[in-house]
């Protein structure tokens, strides 16, 4: 079957075959008219799905989410697209992503996420965020439509931001700006390389209560700042303010449980309003805790493998499911190589194979993330009144065999979804001869 | 008494005259003595074996001259009456570096990281041009006495060691010596006593070998180097390394192990050679004792026990893993595993932190199952005829030198003391014999005041107490030394001390007993005191008795340990799963074949191969396993693995003579992740450091059985070559290595190639020779690289080339055309897809990711089309993990191929079942389900490329490997086995036992670019 992206593709190519490979895909222009998207399974973000549905968008917002069987909108005025038997899911949301900061991860000049100091609050990803990166193209054509650009290193790395995966620069890109400061809570073990027995040593880190000290004091003193009337002018303690009236999140980092603890209430006592944790295995230890204190966590990708040797085999695959039974608030993200946090997807997808619902996982990367990250007023759900940011699947998208995007809408843009890598795929399938 | 005390006071401080050699210049008049004694009424160990009663010894001039129950003393003998003593054999340590200096700081930096490397040795003058290779050093010329350290060792009972420097791979000669303190001359009985070995580069900082896989190799070479040099003369140009290794092949061969996994590796080596090493272990040999038993080794064994983990906090106590646990649990079990399998062994103090754990470890041990005898034999006999010094030391007969102990009781026993260490002939006093028992109750009088004193303990322990008003116990500081004693104590509380210093008063007929002298009271005036001895103090005695049984009943209760389970780590089993006949009913099967994918059909499983595909098959004894709904594939093969290995890079340009294949490590956890991801077998490839890396290793994942056991047998050999950025060590700004380009990489290939042809015909034109001008003619050099690279082209050996850009790869298989063969496989091939066609027409296959791009600078135009494209124009095309996580999901890896260029899924299922056989060669055997193949197949839960499928039970060999049911009970097993052994640490530290804060040290995961295993902190492919 020939399918239209494709010829859109060849005609693209052909065109311009040189600027395609060079540059990433052409920036979507505002939505126009009203779109109908009729006939889909719609699932929704929240936890239901409609079977046969209506969703309908204009200006960038969805307008209609409705049962396409008892529906009675007049459709005339809408561009109608049937997507009869494919599923219908809110954009995919990446948090915790060094997308857009880094290109080639191996080359230094290629790399801005990581700024020198150990408290950063002030350092915001945000600007640094390259839309002409050739990364999140390839991310889109898999159905993650934002991403949560975030500075990384020392132990307050920076304020992250929240942008769409589609525009000309970062200004145009950014969905909202400044949403998280990110602290790398300092670990009570460090890692050593010992080439006598080629392991890796922990042994306690003697910097822990220094760096502890550093953090005491530096919040201790952005509290009593944000209460200042007349605040004197300095940028790292207004950096902060946004922890102490809920405007920003806390995402805090550890790999362990007693971090997880200390940390989270280190930020209450502190008076942060929102607080996240990104962890791994060790949330399973300290799943009371988290589920007592509604703290949410970000999850590493579940594709990893476990911690200890000890574990389970299977334990990272079905820590999502353990902790959102054991009533944790549960985001998936990714970790390790760049290129392919495009396989959040099927993250989710390993979820439900070790016991998390369908539509529970989907919230993991769609509602969930979308509320750790302050935006589920505008996202994160297919809900009328929200950001029309939503794609269309022939099938299942969490399976890698059905995961096939034919449409994709970001604030009611129509995205294009094929990029450098489908181009070069024509280039040379052309080249052979072979038959699509 | 008195007399006889001085007398040996002077002997020894003037007895070091009776060693000076007449050559050194002489100070003082001449006074040379015999020191002669007779030690009388002991019981003699004479040897492991023999203990003679009420026996005596004579000695002098640091000889034995006669032991026997029947010896009488003639005239001129120091006589000492060791009634109720016992001697033994001075004990041996055979690994030591006692008495040498300490090793400088290794000069140059390390080749890892952004470092110039180090390409040739430092060494200066004519020796090796490795600069591990220190065959020329000889400990006989460093040795000296070091008075500190000989002591430690002494109070431990040893009287002699063999002492080498732990300094490269070949480490030179070791020289036994005494550990007396007369001179270096006197003490150093033996130069060149054994050759040392190790798997350690010590302080060389050559860029090769870095890894345990090149140590093998380059003392292969370094023994084939020896040979040709050795069989020239006049020799072909100088090389002091080579001769001492040759002069030192005829001594003692030991090599410094360190674990039993090393141990297999070493004594594989020396078989190559015709060597038998004795191998220093490494404690743990009781995790695979039936392949130590197999290597016919004498061993060299370490008594350094690890402490309990501090498991008091639940949290940290996740850290500890089982492993480790296990191995503190029943690493006091070692010896008697190696003794009950009858290994001889020696053990050594080496390692230990504090050499005053050495008796009681090694007392432990026997409580653990050691027998005394083996102990003994381990300390004396054994350790003196490894290094052929049975003649002189290890036992105790005429002749021999007067090397051995005099101790209170069973040296074995809890309190047993050494009370003195003779050195050939030269006495060492540790504890006093003649200490006099001065327990009892005293009265004492200090002034006009009264006091109850009693002194209870043993000789040489004693202990003081008084007693106020019948009702107050008040503790005495007491000092006993010989005949003088000091007391001080504190009559009421906060009144100050009372401070008594005295004399004992006794007579000779014992009538008298008891001490006087002077005091000064807390006030500070002076007073006279004395205690006169009343009566014995019975009770207490008993009351410490009935504490000492009940103690030692506690120790004596039975010592439980868990089972040795294989492999060592979380997730092995004391008993290995065992082949079955296994009929799987009515299972969706992914044939590979022509017949595709047959639903509701049965597929038996006979020794090990499928016998039977159909419908309706029955069979009398199988196992059946119910597949409705299910999916049955061939098992999965991981093309591109590091699973499974110690190491997988070295560095050298041309790393040709390094083999995975001698480092394969069957503990590895992620075997068993691999498994349970429904992988059978993996090929392990040297990493991407160099253009013609290290030889391969391909494996079938049979976990818990021994490394080789683990290999294929008859399989195709391969070797890995990687192009381009690793190879050009693009990381590292400050590398010098050739080469730092990709031209520069084709002149390695066309290098490497040359020379093999040019030592092909040296070769051959020395074996045409006759018979009669061979053995006059001078024999080609064997050169393991060339013998390799000879291999590739004489199509005995085939590559799998890492490669990424179009240039390189089309160059590499021009190179190969150019030598008239072929690359079998071009290995990540990210852009395969842009010269699939010219792939194709080479012959050669791709095995490339799925997925992965832009992770640095060549990679930026990999595409997730890539395998899709290569398949379309009919590259054998497999997709690869390089990586343990990607390796457990390869069926999901190779879906991708499906959304990514729409491949059919059973093309997909091949990309990573009967493809990489096909590569592999060994699609004969593997890689579809047909009657003959070897019985490697998996049973999934659903389609196996859906991201929802679960392997339920991988097959290997008609063995179940893997067992999701299985794997739950396993999972319980390991939860309980920590539990019980933490709560065992626990209690282990109530009773007082040493234990340490941390974590288990985490096993590597390897990737392709890793250098020792590194990537965990550089993480690139």
């Amino acid at each position: 079957m020939i399918k239209i992206k494709y010829i859109i593709s060849v005609i693209v190519i052909l065109v311009q075959p040189v600027f395609l490979i060079a540059q990433v895909p052409v920036p979507a222009n505002n939505q126009e008219n009203p779109i109908m998207l009729v006939g889909g399974i719609a699932h929704l973000g929240n936890g239901n799905v409609i079977q046969s549905a209506i969703i309908a968008f204009e200006n960038g917002k969805l307008t209609i989410v409705a049962d396409a069987t008892t529906d009675q909108t007049d459709r005339s005025r809408y561009e109608v697209i049937d997507v009869s038997g494919k599923h219908i899911y809110p954009g995919f949301i990446l948090p915790n992503t060094q997308l857009g900061l880094q290109e080639v991860s191996s080359i230094r000049a290629m790399r801005d996420n990581s700024e020198r100091g150990s408290i950063n609050p002030n350092v915001r990803s945000i600007i640094a965020y390259n839309t002409d990166s050739e990364i999140p193209p390839t991310l889109r054509f898999n159905g993650i439509l934002l991403a949560e650009p975030t500075p990384t290193g020392g132990i307050i790395s920076g304020t992250s931001s929240v942008v769409e995966l589609d525009g000309w620069n970062w200004e145009d890109a950014a969905h909202t700006v400044d949403v998280a400061i990110h602290l790398n809570w300092p670990s009570r073990m460090s890692r050593k390389f010992d080439f006598s027995t080629f392991t890796v040593k922990n042994e306690p880190n003697e910097d822990y209560d220094k760096n502890i000290h550093e953090l005491e004091k530096h919040f201790n003193d952005a509290v009593s700042y944000s209460k200042l009337a007349a605040k004197p002018v300095n940028i790292k303690m207004s950096a902060m303010a946004g922890l102490f009236d809920g405007s920003k999140a806390l995402i805090l980092h550890t790999n362990n449980p007693k971090g997880i603890v200390e940390s989270v209430k280190f930020a209450q006592k502190n008076g942060v309003k929102r607080i996240t944790v990104v962890t791994g295995d060790a949330a399973w230890q300290a799943r009371e805790f988290l589920r007592k204190n509604k703290i949410a966590v970000i999850l590493p990708a579940t594709h990893r493998l476990p911690s200890r040797a000890d574990a389970d085999y299977d334990f990272p695959f079905k820590l999502p499911f353990l902790l959102s039974n054991a009533g944790v608030v549960v985001a998936l993200s990714h970790t390790g190589m760049l290129a392919n946090s495009r396989n959040l997807p099927f993250y989710a997808g390993t979820a439900v194979a070790y016991g998390v619902d369908k539509e529970e996982a989907l919230k993991m990367i769609t509602s969930n993330t979308a509320k750790i990250l302050g935006i589920d007023n505008r996202t994160g759900t297919l809900e009328a009144g929200k950001d029309a940011t939503l794609f269309v699947s022939e099938g299942d998208a969490f399976d890698i065999r059905t995961n096939n995007l034919t449409n994709a809408y970001i604030s009611g843009k129509a995205i294009v979804l094929e990029n450098k890598q489908q181009a070069l795929f024509e280039r040379y399938s052309k080249k052979y001869g072979h038959s699509k | 008494m008195k007399r006889n005390l001085f007398l040996f006071l002077t002997l020894i401080i003037f007895s070091s005259r009776l060693y000076a050699q007449e050559t050194f210049p002489r100070n003082d008049v001449l006074d040379k003595r015999e020191n002669a004694y007779a030690l009388r009424n002991a019981t003699i160990v004479v040897d492991p074996e023999t203990t003679l009663t009420n026996a005596t010894l004579l000695i002098r001039s640091g000889r034995i001259e006669k032991v026997g129950t029947n010896v009488s003393v003639p005239v001129g003998y120091t006589e000492l009456d060791l009634s109720g003593k016992f001697i033994y054999p001075g004990f041996i340590d055979i690994y030591t570096s006692y008495g040498l200096p300490k090793l400088k700081r290794s000069e140059g930096r390390s080749p890892f990281g952004r470092n110039p490397e180090q390409i040739q040795s430092k060494t200066k003058g004519a020796y090796n041009a490795n600069q591990a290779i220190k065959s020329e050093y000889n400990a006989a010329e460093e040795f000296s006495i070091d008075g500190k350290s000989a002591e430690s060792w002494r109070k431990q009972g040893f009287g002699a060691v063999l002492t080498f420097r732990s300094d490269g791979i070949a480490r030179g000669s070791s020289a036994f010596v005494t550990l007396g303190e007369e001179t270096d001359n006197n003490e150093l009985l033996k130069e060149k006593a054994a050759a040392q070995y190790s798997f350690n580069r010590g302080t060389s900082r050559q860029n090769y070998p870095v890894s345990i896989m090149g140590f093998i190799a380059l003392l292969r070479q370094t023994y084939m180097d020896a040979e040709w040099y050795g069989s020239q003369n006049p020799r072909p140009f100088k090389d002091q390394s080579l001769e001492s290794w040759l002069q030192l092949q005829s001594l003692p061969q030991i090599f410094e192990a360190n674990s039993w996994l090393n141990t297999l590796r070493a004594d594989k080596v020396g078989d190559e050679f015709g060597k038998q090493y004795i191998i220093k272990g490494g404690g743990d040999e009781y995790q695979r004792i039936k392949e130590i038993k197999a290597t016919n080794a004498k061993m060299i064994i370490p008594v350094n026990y690890p402490d309990a983990y501090d498991v008091e906090d639940p949290f940290d106590a996740e850290n500890v893993s089982l492993k480790d646990m296990k191995h503190w649990e029943m690493a006091p079990a070692n010896l008697a595993a190696l003794e009950s399998s009858g290994i001889q062994f020696a053990v050594t103090t080496h390692g230990l932190k504090n050499k005053k754990d050495f008796i009681p470890n090694l007392r432990k041990a026997i409580k653990y199952g050691l027998s005394e005898k083996a102990a003994l034999a381990a300390l004396t006999t054994n350790p003196a005829g490894m290094v052929n010094m049975s003649s002189e030391l290890g036992s105790l007969r005429s002749g021999m030198l007067a090397n051995f102990i005099i101790t209170s009781e069973n040296i074995f026993a809890e309190k047993a003391i050494i009370h003195e260490n003779w050195i050939r002939g030269r006495r060492f006093r540790l504890k006093d014999l003649d200490t006099k028992d001065q327990s009892g109750a005293y009265e004492l009088g200090v002034g006009d005041t009264k006091y109850d004193l009693s002194i209870t303990g043993k000789p040489g322990s004693h202990k003081a107490e008084i007693k106020i008003n019948d009702s107050t116990d008040v503790k005495v500081d007491m000092k006993l030394i010989d005949e003088l004693i000091t007391m001080s104590f504190e009559p009421e509380k906060e009144k100050g001390r009372i401070r008594l210093s005295g004399w004992d008063t006794d007579t000779p007929d014992g009538k008298t007993k008891g001490f006087t002298g002077e005091g000064q009271l807390a006030d500070g005036n002076w007073v006279s005191w004395t205690a006169t001895y009343i009566s014995e103090v019975e009770k207490k005695e008993e009351k410490e008795e009935k504490e000492e049984k009940e103690e030692k009943d506690k120790e004596d209760k039975e010592i439980e340990l868990g089972e040795v389970i294989y492999p060592f780590v979380a997730h092995g089993t004391s008993v290995l799963p065992k082949q079955e006949t296994i009929l799987i009913k009515n299972a969706t099967v992914w044939t590979n074949e022509s017949e595709g994918v047959l639903e509701n059909t049965d597929v038996l499983l006979q020794n090990g191969r499928i016998t039977q595909i159909g419908k309706n098959i029955s069979s009398a004894n199988a196992r059946v396993i119910d597949g409705t709904e299910k999916h049955l594939t061939p098992g999965i093969i991981d093309e591109h693995s590091h699973i499974g290995a110690s190491s997988i890079n070295d560095v050298a340009t041309n790393s040709g003579m390094v083999r995975i294949k001698d480092v394969i490590n069957s503990e590895h956890i992620n075997i068993y992740r691999a498994l349970a991801g429904g992988v059978v077998a993996v090929q392990i490839l040297h990493g991407s450091a160099n253009p013609i890396g290290g030889q391969s290793a391909i494996i079938k994942l049979r976990w818990g059985a021994a490394p080789e056991e683990l290999k294929i047998k008859g399989a195709d050999e391969f070797i890995k070559f990687a192009m381009g950025e690793n190879v050009k060590r693009s990381r590292n700004n400050n590398s010098i290595r050739y080469p730092q380009t990709r031209m520069g990489v084709e002149q390695v290939y066309v290098d490497a190639f040359t020379n093999a042809l040019e030592y092909k015909k040296e070769w051959d034109a020395y074996n045409r020779l006759s018979s009669r001008t061979k053995p006059s003619a001078i024999k080609p050099r064997r050169d393991l690289v060339h013998e390799t690279m000879l291999e590739i082209v004489e199509g005995k050996r085939f590559v799998t080339c890492h490669s990424y850009v179009q240039s390189e790869i089309n160059m590499l298989m021009q190179v190969a055309e150019r030598f008239n063969f072929h690359i079998n496989t071009f290995t990540h091939i990210l852009e395969g897809y842009k010269v699939a066609d010219k792939m194709k027409a080479h012959g050669a296959g791709g095995s490339t990711f799925s997925d992965w791009w832009n992770y640095k600078w060549e990679v930026r135009y990999a595409i997730p089309y890539n395998a899709a494209i290569m398949h379309n124009e009919g590259v054998i095309t497999v997709i690869n993990s390089d990586s343990g996580e990607t390796g457990r999901r390869l069926n999901q890896e190779a879906a991708k191929s499906i959304k990514y260029g729409g491949m059919t899924e059973e093309d997909a299922l091949k990309m990573v079942t009967l493809n990489p056989a096909k590569l592999l060669h060994l699609d004969n055997q593997m890689g579809s389900i047909k009657v003959g193949k070897s019985a490697d197949v998996v049973l999934w839960s659903h389609n196996p490329l859906s991201v929802y499928a679960k392997a339920e039970k991988t097959i290997i060999d008609g063995i179940v490997y893997f067992d999701l049911e299985k794997d739950d009970r396993l999972n319980e097993e390991i939860r309980k086995e920590r539990a019980r052994l933490i709560q065992k640490m626990k209690d282990a530290k109530k009773d007082g036992a040493k234990t340490k804060k941390g974590d288990s040290p985490e096993q590597i995961e390897f990737h392709c670019d890793d250098i020792l295993g590194v990537a965990r902190f550089v993480d690139f492919h």
